[in-house]
């Protein structure tokens, strides 16, 4: 059995878990999700465990993509409908290069078997031994990104709900920043955009890691989407839910004029 | 070289009777895991994941508020929430950067169920804590 694979060939979620494998359906379909591949748990745990033919594989598969990298945990039933661990399972999203890599992994094995995801497994009615896979990918160095809701999350309605900000993602999901805030029907016609509060954008530093940087006072409250891009943003939804199904909860990113698919999951029942 | 160090083990007085063979097949199980000056390793009242023996550094023992011990390379902690899979008895913070190898309740629930003598070793940790408990 293979414990790495690119991320296209990620088909087994008990392997490679859910996040990979939702990714690896996203590239098969054509949809636009930036390079990557996807580790199995037993590598994980392997590399965690500092097995040197582990560690040698990983780099091996991860080394093309240069750098930096996006780690993301990827676990077997993280993200299902009624349990998400975000929050709990950890994303290193500046990983600058395949030598730090290992302790990347050992980290995210680690999240996976934290107190605090230990204490969620049992809440949750999850207390198994936890697998979890990773997907490392080339990090973006995005102009604008968000998540985006293909039904509005609070009131059931059929209309897409964008949260949008400057730099990575990571400040509209951490609630780092109040984004911008958009509703746009199925036909791509735009019902509402309001305008957030980003005083600082999450950005990628060189030596790795991300830094808030504190941004221009004209950006703050500017509108960080065209219509062109809810456009877009629309017809990814529209495809999303061809591929996975209704109600996903989508991170993208828009980076040099193109956007990508960070992530697509069912809505859970906390939004 | 896969999991803690043998000679970490040895170290162990949870470990001390058991011979080379079995020493080598638990120490496989185990993964490193540095913490920074200041982190939290375990807090009260939390669930709890993993059972730790340090390396390097030292770790505080706060119980209800109260400093209680300091913990050093070789002293282990966190098995009594994998025993009875219930909260965490103290909150445990490096003191200086700390490196500990831990062993995950999955793994750790089979070594003590396959080891007697690792049982009767924490059985007699056991008694030592309620005997002190009732002295405090």
């Amino acid at each position: 059995m293979k414990r790495v694979v690119p991320l296209g060939k990620a088909l087994d979620e008990a392997i490679f878990g859910s996040k990979a494998v939702g990714l690896g359906q996203a590239i098969r379909n054509g949809l636009p999700v930036p390079p990557g591949v996807a580790l199995s748990g037993s590598i994980v745990e392997a590399v965690a465990a500092g097995e040197r033919a582990a560690i040698k594989e990983a780099a091996k598969w991860v080394g093309p993509l240069g750098g930096p990298l996006a780690v993301r945990s990827s676990a077997a039933d993280e993200d299902g409908a009624s349990a998400s661990f975000a929050g709990q399972h950890l994303t290193l999203l500046n990983v600058p290069s395949v030598e730090q890599l290992s302790s990347a992994l050992s980290e995210i094995w680690w999240s996976a078997n934290s107190d605090s995801a230990i204490t969620y497994r049992q809440k949750v009615g999850l207390f198994t031994r936890p697998s979890v896979g990773v997907v490392v990918q080339a990090l973006l160095d995005p102009d604008s990104a968000g998540v985006m809701f293909t039904r509005n999350p609070v009131t059931g309605a059929d209309e897409r709900v964008i949260e949008a900000s400057w730099g990575l993602g990571e400040a509209v999901v951490a609630g780092i920043v109040i984004p911008d805030h958009y509703r746009i029907d199925r036909s791509g016609q735009v019902l509402e955009r309001k305008p957030g509060y980003k005083k600082i954008a999450v950005r990628s530093v060189a030596n790795g890691g991300t830094v808030e940087e504190k941004l221009s006072p004209e950006l703050v409250e500017r509108l960080c989407l065209n219509d062109d891009q809810l456009g877009e943003l629309n017809r990814l939804a529209g495809r999303c839910e061809q591929i996975y199904g209704s109600a996903r909860d989508v991170e993208w990113a828009i980076a040099g004029g193109t956007l990508y698919l960070l992530q697509c999951r069912a809505i859970t029942k906390g939004g | 070289m896969r999991g803690a160090p043998i000679k970490l083990l040895q170290r162990v007085p949870l470990f001390t009777d058991l011979n080379k063979r079995e020493l080598q097949q638990i120490a496989r199980l185990f993964k490193a895991r540095r913490f920074a000056e200041g982190q939290t390793v375990v807090q009260e009242g939390s669930g709890g994941a993993a059972f730790f023996v340090i390396e390097s550094g030292e770790a505080t023992v706060v119980i209800g508020g109260k400093k209680r011990t300091i913990l050093k390379p070789g002293d282990y902690f966190g098995e009594i929430a994998l025993i009875d899979e219930g909260k965490r008895m103290a909150t445990i913070t490096a003191s200086s950067e700390l490196v500990c190898y831990g062993l995950t309740y999955w793994d750790f629930r089979p070594v003590v169920q396959a080891n007697g003598v690792v049982g009767w070793k924490l059985l007699q940790r056991m008694a030592k804590m309620l005997r002190e408990s009732r002295e405090d």
